[in-house]
């Protein structure tokens, strides 16, 4: 069809306008080799096996899972197509997508599903998701089925968990050792090499095949596109210097920026500065089995007492939020405002009234915390001076993490553990109810079992329906607030940084380097 | 001098056993493990004690020994529980970095002490003797992570001279390799560097008193002559009995610069696996600085008669 004259002018105008309107065009470029600080070497490169985050930063480059979770946190079909379940919930049909490759070229079929899955079973970091299993078959090319001994509602949440991703690898990796696979997966980076203390390198990997169910990148999932020639996590364990081979151009991303370098940095134009809020709970974990804290009134005294804002600043050097639920706001199983009146209350006179109805005499009280974690530490250290104002006898055993997390297994010689809380929360509410109920051959991190809680995680185990399951979590809050088997201080966020011309960068829970090029 | 070199290689094996049974026992003195660590920081305690046992960690401390004192009488140092390869090839794979970083700091500050020692002994008592001092005494004082910080900043950002960190293995061409070791070198070097040149001025200055360094002079000898020929030889005497010592904490004191670097050294190596509580990497480690420091020290003796022919070793 021949335009006029008039026309022409029209629809020139109106492109002219949109040029000018729009701005320039934003082309993704293929190429370049980008270089990500981290702040230590992964202790395995076996994603599988760990739930160490900087294993997984790395990990979640190169391999990917049946699910994933999108950008709110919510489990989506990646490795899928989709999933059924059985009215009874015990048998979960698993349809994959054809014509996946992995990095040998091998396509993805059911019997790799499988083999990684059993695999998991074994060696996974959090291997007793598995236990309800009772088998796994390959009805056909495409197909899994995977038959429970009884229904898990949280079953998808769990295996779409990147906290120690169920990673899905080639049949031939299934019966390998814990550090002994090859390392190949179905990411759209593949594993070159590990030099421990030095660095990781991935390459792109141009066999790889997008998700043509979804249109961009959304969370761990989506659409994935790589235009890195290559991902370099460089390990750099001091701050300062890290910070400042992101100053020189020397690294083009970090995954943790320290605040005051982030404030210090916020008007360098060579510089950008991505906050990640939420990132994790800092937590107060509390021996409800020995010492003064077995009494739930010394407890409940604590959390009256404590100001969370004034270790929350201190802690997190300024970036942090106060809220009180043990689930993120916006997120499925937000519990709203149960057990709000119990949050940062700062109120001395109930918290000495509390002591005295516990008959507390001056007993010990001993605060365990480490040196390798800031805001372990700070937490450790405000919250034992504020308690110490009030008349509790607090002393402050600052060890290293091992030594830490080690003393906290034993059922005596702590009464309160500073812990941040980090994928923990973002997974679900299945992950934090375990951590106070099935933990410790089921007497929980605060080594000494409640019924209710106890009754509520059941619940939320049990339904198979969303409100009821919804429901059990409110319920398991609302008990917690009483119980007070630990106290949330507050929410900790982050700051991820990348030079100025890197583009595409969406900050989240870990560094990803898909759908980001150079500009 | 033969007898004396056998006598002091047999000594050492005791000292060795003796390390290597301190190192042993010491780690299960200290509290945690690398169950722990393979974890993860949110890890139950269910999964840390499943990996225990999959790592044989659970097994009585006399079997473990028996076990490591096996593998050592083979010359197998175990292997490493986080990094999946053996101790003996995650300590070779650094110790390039390691006597690299080591052995430019040894002769930057040897070298430099040396110069600093002489001139501030022959100008003794001028503002050349003052300066001199001064820059010694500012190297002990200084600590070689915050110089190393500052010297990241000045050099690598502000004035863009030298990387931030990492190293550049010799065989990728040897200015490369320079450039990523002289800041480390300079920081782990500085505090040798004021106890040498301190140790050099002193002895410098007794030896130019001496009665043949008089006779040298009156002889009409030039001067440069008088502290190359006859002084520097016996001033070097005390230098070199120290050099034991100095190798000992450069190897120490690398632990510190190359984290504050990113520098994959044995340092790193043995820091992060006290860290992880990487026994059989700790244990390795400790053997073989002990090994190191041992052997150094033997070789400073040999260096000393060599250099003093008064010296005889029966």
């Amino acid at each position: 069809m021949e335009l006029t004259r008039r026309e022409l002018l029209v629809l020139g105008g109106a492109a002219g306008a949109a040029t000018l309107l729009g701005g320039p065009a934003h082309a993704q470029k293929r190429g370049g080799d980008v270089i990500v600080g981290t702040i230590s070497a992964p202790p395995t490169t076996d994603a599988q096996t760990t739930t160490a985050e900087v294993s997984r930063n790395i990990s979640l480059h190169w391999i990917e899972t049946l699910y994933a979770r999108d950008e709110q946190g919510n489990p989506i079909p990646d490795l899928a197509q989709k999933h059924d379940v059985s009215p009874d919930g015990k048998t979960y049909t698993f349809t994959l997508r054809q014509g996946v490759k992995f990095h040998n070229g091998q396509e993805m079929t059911g019997q790799d599903i499988k083999a990684s899955m059993e695999r998991y079973a074994k060696v996974g970091g959090s291997a007793p998701i598995m236990k309800p299993v009772d088998s796994i078959t390959v009805p056909s090319k495409y197909v899994v089925r995977v038959q429970l001994k009884n229904p898990v509602p949280g079953f998808i949440d769990m295996i779409s968990s990147p906290r120690a991703p169920m990673g899905i690898m080639p049949a031939s990796e299934g019966e390998k050792d814990r550090g002994k696979i090859s390392h190949i997966g179905t990411g759209p980076y593949q594993f070159v090499e590990f030099k421990p203390d030095s660095h990781v390198l991935l390459k792109r990997f141009d066999g790889y095949t997008p998700n043509a169910n979804y249109t961009k990148r959304d969370g761990f999932s989506g659409r994935k596109t790589a235009y890195f020639e290559t991902v370099t996590f460089r390990q750099f364990p001091e701050g300062g210097a890290r910070t400042a081979a992101l100053e020189t151009g020397e690294i083009h991303a970090v995954d943790m920026l320290p605040p005051p370098a982030a404030d210090r940095l916020k008007n360098n134009r060579n510089v950008k500065i991505h906050p990640v809020m939420p990132w994790a709970f800092q937590t107060i974990m509390i021996n409800a089995g020995w010492g003064p804290t077995a009494n739930v009134k010394v407890r409940q005294a604590i959390q009256a007492i404590i100001d969370c804002e004034e270790i929350m600043a201190i802690a997190s050097e300024g970036l942090y939020r106060l809220t009180h639920g043990w689930q993120h706001p916006g997120t499925t199983y937000f519990a709203g405002d149960v057990g709000k009146e119990s949050y940062n209350q700062k109120n001395i006179a109930k918290g000495k009234q509390l002591l005295q109805e516990a008959g507390y005499k001056g007993e010990e009280i001993i605060f365990l915390t480490d040196s390798n974690y800031k805001n372990h530490q700070e937490t450790g250290v405000v919250a034992s001076e504020q308690l110490k104002k009030v008349g509790l006898n607090v002393r402050l055993n600052v060890v290293d993490w091992p030594t830490a997390f080690q003393g906290r297994l034993k059922p005596e010689g702590w009464n309160l553990w500073a812990l941040g809380f980090g994928i923990e929360p973002y997974e679900g509410p299945y992950t934090v109810t375990t951590f106070f109920t099935t933990e410790n051959n089921g007497k929980g991190v605060q080594l000494m079992a409640d019924p209710e809680l106890n009754q509520a995680n059941a619940a939320l185990d049990g339904s198979l329906k969303l409100e009821d399951r919804v429901k059990a979590f409110a319920q398991f809050q609302k008990r917690f607030f009483e119980y007070v088997p630990a106290i949330k201080v507050g929410d900790l966020g982050r700051y991820q940084a990348t030079r100025a011309n890197v583009a595409g960068y969406a900050p989240g829970r870990i560094p990803r380097m898909w759908d980001v090029w150079f500009e | 001098m033969a007898r004396y070199l056998l006598y002091r290689l047999l000594t050492a094996i005791p000292i060795l056993l003796v390390v290597s049974l301190v190192s042993f026992l010491l780690i299960f003195l200290v509290p945690g493990d690398p169950a722990a660590e393979i974890a993860g920081p949110g890890a139950t305690a269910e999964e840390v004690a499943r990996i225990r046992q999959s790592l044989g960690l659970d097994q009585h401390i006399g079997a473990q020994m028996l076990a490591y004192y096996g593998r050592l009488l083979h010359g197998d140092l175990g292997q490493s529980i986080l990094l999946n390869r053996s101790v003996m090839t995650a300590i070779l794979d650094r110790a390039s970095v390691t006597l690299s970083l080591t052995g430019l700091a040894l002769a930057v500050s040897l070298s430099l002490a040396v110069v600093l020692g002489v001139v501030a002994a022959v100008k003794q008592n001028t503002w050349v003797d003052q300066s001199a001092m001064t820059v010694a005494l500012l190297g002990l004082s200084l600590p070689d992570f915050w110089a190393g910080l500052v010297m990241i900043y000045l050099f690598a950002v502000l004035l863009g001279w030298f990387p931030t960190g990492g190293y550049v293995a010799l065989s990728k061409g040897v200015l490369p390799w320079l450039t990523s070791l002289i800041m480390p070198a300079v920081a782990l070097g500085m505090a040798q560097l004021g106890l040498l040149a301190r140790i050099t001025r002193a002895t410098m200055l007794e030896v130019l008193r001496q009665d043949y360094v008089r006779t040298a002079r009156a002889k009409g000898v030039p001067e440069h002559r008088v502290i190359d020929k006859h002084a520097l030889t016996n001033t070097l005497i005390p230098v070199v009995t120290v050099m034991g010592l100095i190798v000992g904490i450069l190897l120490g004191g690398a632990v510190v610069v190359e984290q504050v670097f990113s520098l994959p050294g044995v340092g790193r190596l043995i820091i992060g696996a006290i860290q992880r509580r990487d026994y059989p990497v700790i244990q390795g480690g400790l053997l073989l600085t002990a090994t190191i420091s041992v052997f150094v020290n033997i070789a400073v003796d040999v260096l000393y008669a060599w250099i003093d022919p008064r010296v005889r070793y029966e």
